[in-house]
């Protein structure tokens, strides 16, 4: 299915946007003026709601006219893209997102024409996969991790240079030891924030590039 | 609006394709999905994360009623979304040098496409195409796509390694341990703010 690589979906959702000459701003502005006020970080709505490794919102005002001798054409109306890579069954993507930040949702699609409300969470899945467009070709990088196994797992790499860098030439016993006591500490650790920049380290290893 | 977030840029592309066209170009990207060995060139462009192409037939737009118009489009359109490290001057000269001959065969079908080679034809082409994001959001706005593939590979190192370290004596670890850092040395970049353009 051109939908999914791996574990993991694209989504293509254009969502047709209520055309209404007497709305000041357009609908379109609108939806605009939300946006350039949402956080992109950890306080972003895709990192509180589960399961988003990537996603952007695009307002599609026209086609493109590529010049003579192809024809000029015009939508009639402008869509609202949502382009979302994320984990797994689409039905539970959508699910978490109506459950988790239904205000965000609704300030953003009450614009679109048909838009049912985040609240009825089947009408809202509904209306969702009304405006799905199929991906043709979908490609990830890396197609069977979780969100939250790829923050786990750059936690780890900057957890596990440090550990490298601060036992060089240690004996095997104090080795030892000391890893399984890292490797536990590191269990425990709590997972970073979806949309944060990650740890802040001070120490910076040199190179031709600093 | 930002096309950038952290060491991620967003592009966006729609071009226009005569309707017969577009058969052919699904059945170019069935291929490409199932002979695995022709994505040879899109994994090693190790600085694309996502990117999907979506043909949108000239009657396929979403129609909800409620007052919407209809479309009357002429042509198909292929809309291509990528989400890539670096700059978007270093992604389309990577495009254009690595992916070509891939380049020419998708885009081919999209009308006035001069190719993708020589580099600045096609580099117009797709400024003319391009549409920007009005909001972009990544889960892990400090790593790469290689940050990602690296840190995943440490992670299953240290899982391995950690399973060993409750079997063994100190001597047959720290083996063991050298054996990881071998294997690891080369993943573990340190990830951070993205580099600032001076």
């Amino acid at each position: 299915m051109p939908n999914k690589n791996g574990n993991v979906y694209g989504l293509t959702i254009l969502s047709p946007i209520i055309e209404d000459a007497k709305a000041t701003p357009s609908h379109d502005l609108q939806i605009r003026n939300y946006l350039a006020k949402l956080s992109t970080r950890e306080d972003s709505p895709f990192a509180l709601a589960p399961g988003t490794h990537l996603a952007r919102l695009v307002v599609m005002d026209d086609v493109i006219y590529v010049g003579a001798p192809s024809s000029e054409e015009h939508l009639k109306s402008k869509y609202l893209i949502f382009e979302s890579n994320c984990d797994g069954d689409l039905d539970s993507y959508l699910s978490g997102l109506a459950a988790t930040i239904p205000d965000h949702l609704d300030a953003i699609w009450k614009h679109c024409v048909g838009y049912p409300g985040a609240a009825n969470r089947q009408a809202f899945i509904d209306y969702m996969k009304a405006c799905q467009l199929e991906t043709t070709f979908f490609f990830a990088a890396v197609n069977n991790k979780s969100v939250s196994e790829t923050l786990r797992a750059l936690q780890t790499q900057t957890a596990v240079a440090d550990f490298i860098a601060s036992h060089q030439g240690a004996n095997p016993a104090k080795l030892k030891r000391d890893f399984i006591q890292f490797v536990s500490q590191l269990k425990s650790m709590p997972l970073p924030k979806p949309g944060s920049m990650g740890p802040h380290r001070e120490i910076k290893t040199g190179g031709r590039n600093e | 609006m930002s096309n950038i977030n952290g060491k991620v840029y967003a592009m966006n592309a729609i071009t226009p394709m005569k309707p017969w066209k577009t058969w052919i170009l699904r059945l170019i990207f069935f291929a490409l999905g199932h002979i695995k060995p022709l994505q040879k060139d899109l994994i090693d462009l190790s600085f694309i994360e996502f990117a999907r192409w979506v043909v949108v037939p000239r009657k396929g737009l979403p129609f909800l009623g409620n007052g919407q118009s209809h479309e009357d489009l002429k042509y198909d359109y292929l809309l291509f979304f990528s989400n890539f490290n670096g700059t978007w001057n270093q992604y389309i000269d990577a495009f254009s040098a690595v992916l070509s001959r891939g380049l020419n065969l998708v885009w081919r079908w999209s009308e006035k496409f001069p190719g993708s080679v020589p580099v600045t034809l096609f580099k117009e082409y797709i400024a003319r195409v391009q549409f920007d994001t009005d909001y972009y959001y990544t889960a892990y706005p400090h790593a790469t796509a290689n940050d990602v593939k690296s840190a995943h590979i440490v992670q299953a190192s240290l899982d391995d390694l950690s399973e060993l370290a409750e079997k063994c004596n100190p001597q047959q670890f720290a083996d063991a341990y050298f054996n990881f850092v071998l294997q690891v040395q080369t993943h573990l970049g340190e990830t951070s703010d993205a580099p600032v353009a001076g």
